[in-house]
């Protein structure tokens, strides 16, 4: 079995590695376990987080990715049975058929997502470009910064440097609420650190609900708005 | 110059899903059906590139979509047709259903061969089941070079080449270049998938719309036989941590008691 992170880098050459090997290939797995028969069988989820599926290989060899965070840390095996040194191998070439050419930022800056206190993100769920003003109302009653989802970037409705998730901010904050985000992976990887997670969703089933320590189901659209009238009250009153 | 686009027809995530009584798969008998929405965005790539190529004065390259799977799949294919590809391949063989990432990419990169593609562009990962290694395995079995999140193209037709900026983490791109032929997986943010026009849905209705039944390649590698994995069962995924769950009163109840909690936590 060959094992890999899944990260952007090696999620890009572990297929073609699994092909090369004749493998079967297993993306972005978050548990594994052995039968007493010697069979492994993998959890990863599916549908954008709403299932999860159980997978074997059905080939001896296995190329796998591992989903970052899926296991806690453990300590360090003090000695590795075996290391390999690897160099690269004298024979093979540079290849000239796919060239690096540079690195640069993806986004503007000017907002301060890692450093905020508290943050309030739109989900897809907010529903459109005139309606993200909803959680945008509830930051400033909240005194947050305001995120948001991927689609939300990707839509236009909000501009990149909002976008909390794995290609986005990583973001700890001591209070994240999220409105209407159904809490995929790559958005969970960027703010499951939060101190406290509140989730505002009207599907009860959204995965967001499994890191929330306080859930809504409800139409955001209802209860953003309350919250926001009942801040700006105590503010005032 | 031809560019294929291959493209995944998935449930609507929207939709309701359910678990099959066999507990191995979804229940599709009421699902909406749709394209994956990074293939859109693959798509709309292709769109965009070919009008640069005409803009620039060159000719228009042929864009020709793939999609393999049942039937129900030509609604997706004559979707794409509608939005502007020029011919569609369905990949309907009863032989290649039931397969996996690498044995779907085989079959699709038998097809690819067949087509001559110059390049090749998919979505980044399927909204179903987003292993995002389909694209990667019909590079590897062509022997081309691939990127995957691709966030912008620029072709450069005379000297066969692309220059292709992909995403890493964290808020950073890369900077490629890449010989053509090449597989470029493309993800969602890209572009802005365009909607199909009544002009363009009546257009379709008359743009070729061919069965490939792929006779070239060995029944062994493709479909279930070719899979390399199986699927023993689809679960909701675990309950959460115990969280607090506000459920069933009126927003403004709901509102009171969260800042209650919220007070308490001192998250204010
Ligand atoms: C390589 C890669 C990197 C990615 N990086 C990121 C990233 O950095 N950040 C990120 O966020 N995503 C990222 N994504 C995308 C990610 O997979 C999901 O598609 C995305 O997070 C979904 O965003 P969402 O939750 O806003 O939308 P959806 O998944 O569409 O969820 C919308 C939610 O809103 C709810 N809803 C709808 N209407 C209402 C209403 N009126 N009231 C209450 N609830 C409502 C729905 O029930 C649903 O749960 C990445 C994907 C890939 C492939």
């Amino acid at each position: 079995m060959v094992l890999l992170p899944h990260t952007y880098q090696s999620a890009e050459y572990a297929p073609r590695l699994a092909v090369r090997l004749g493998a079967s290939y297993i993306a972005s797995v978050s548990s594994a376990t052995l039968d007493p028969c010697g069979g492994l069988h993998f959890s990863r989820a599916i549908l954008q987080a709403r299932l999860r599926a159980e997978v074997r290989p059905k080939r001896r060899l296995v190329v796998a990715t591992v989903q970052i965070g899926a296991f806690g840390g453990h300590e360090p095996v003090e000695s590795p049975e075996r290391v390999f040194e690897v160099g690269r191998p004298a024979d093979v070439e540079r290849h000239r058929e796919r060239e690096i050419l540079g690195r640069e930022a993806a986004g503007a800056g000017g907002v301060d997502l890692p450093g905020a206190e508290r943050i309030v993100t739109a989900g897809r769920g907010v529903g459109g470009p005139d309606e993200v003003s909803v959680a945008a109302d509830l930051a400033s009653a909240l005194d947050a910064e305001l995120g948001a989802s991927r689609p939300v970037v990707d839509n236009g409705w909000l501009p990149r440097e909002h976008q909390v998730g794995s290609s986005g901010h990583i973001v700890a904050p001591n209070l994240y609420v999220a409105l209407g985000v159904s809490g995929s992976i790559q958005h969970l990887m960027g703010m499951s650190g939060s101190r406290v997670i509140v989730a505002v969703n009207r599907d009860p089933e959204a995965p967001i609900f499994s890191v929330a320590h306080y859930g809504i189901v409800a139409d955001l659209h209802d209860v953003a708005p309350a919250l926001t009238r009942l801040l700006e009250a105590r503010r005032s009153g | 110059m031809r560019i294929g686009v291959c493209i995944k027809q998935v449930p609507d995530t929207d939709s309701h899903l359910r678990i099959a009584d066999s507990g191995r798969e979804i229940d599709d008998s009421d699902l909406n059906w749709v394209i994956s929405s990074c293939d859109l965005c693959a798509l709309e790539e292709a769109l965009l590139l070919a009008e640069a190529q005409v803009s620039r004065g060159e000719e228009r390259p042929e864009l020709v979509v793939f999609s393999l799977g049942p039937a129900r799949v030509e609604e997706a294919l004559r979707k794409a047709l509608a939005l502007g590809a020029d011919r569609a391949v369905h990949l309907a063989d009863e032989a290649l259903q039931g397969g996996d990432a690498l044995a779907d990419g085989r079959a699709l990169a038998a097809a690819l061969a067949g087509a001559n593609c110059d390049l090749v562009l998919t979505g980044a990962q399927s909204d179903d089941l987003g292993q995002a290694a389909t694209p990667a395995v019909i590079a590897e079995i062509l022997g081309l070079p691939y990127a995957w999140l691709v966030m912008a193209v620029e072709l450069d037709a005379p000297r066969q080449s692309a220059r292709v900026v992909r995403e890493l983490e964290g808020g950073m791109n890369e900077v490629l270049r890449l010989d053509l032929p090449a597989v470029l997986a493309i993800q969602a943010g890209i572009n802005k998938p365009r909607f199909a026009s009544l002009r363009g849905t009546l257009q379709a209705r008359g743009k070729p719309l061919h069965r490939e039944d792929c006779s070239g390649v060995d029944a062994g590698l493709v479909g279930a036989a070719g899979a390399g994995t199986e699927t023993e069962s689809v679960t909701l995924p675990p309950a959460g941590a115990g969280g607090v769950v506000i459920e069933g009163v009126s927003a403004e109840a709901a509102a009171e008691e969260l800042l209650a909690h919220l007070e308490r936590e001192a998250a204010l």
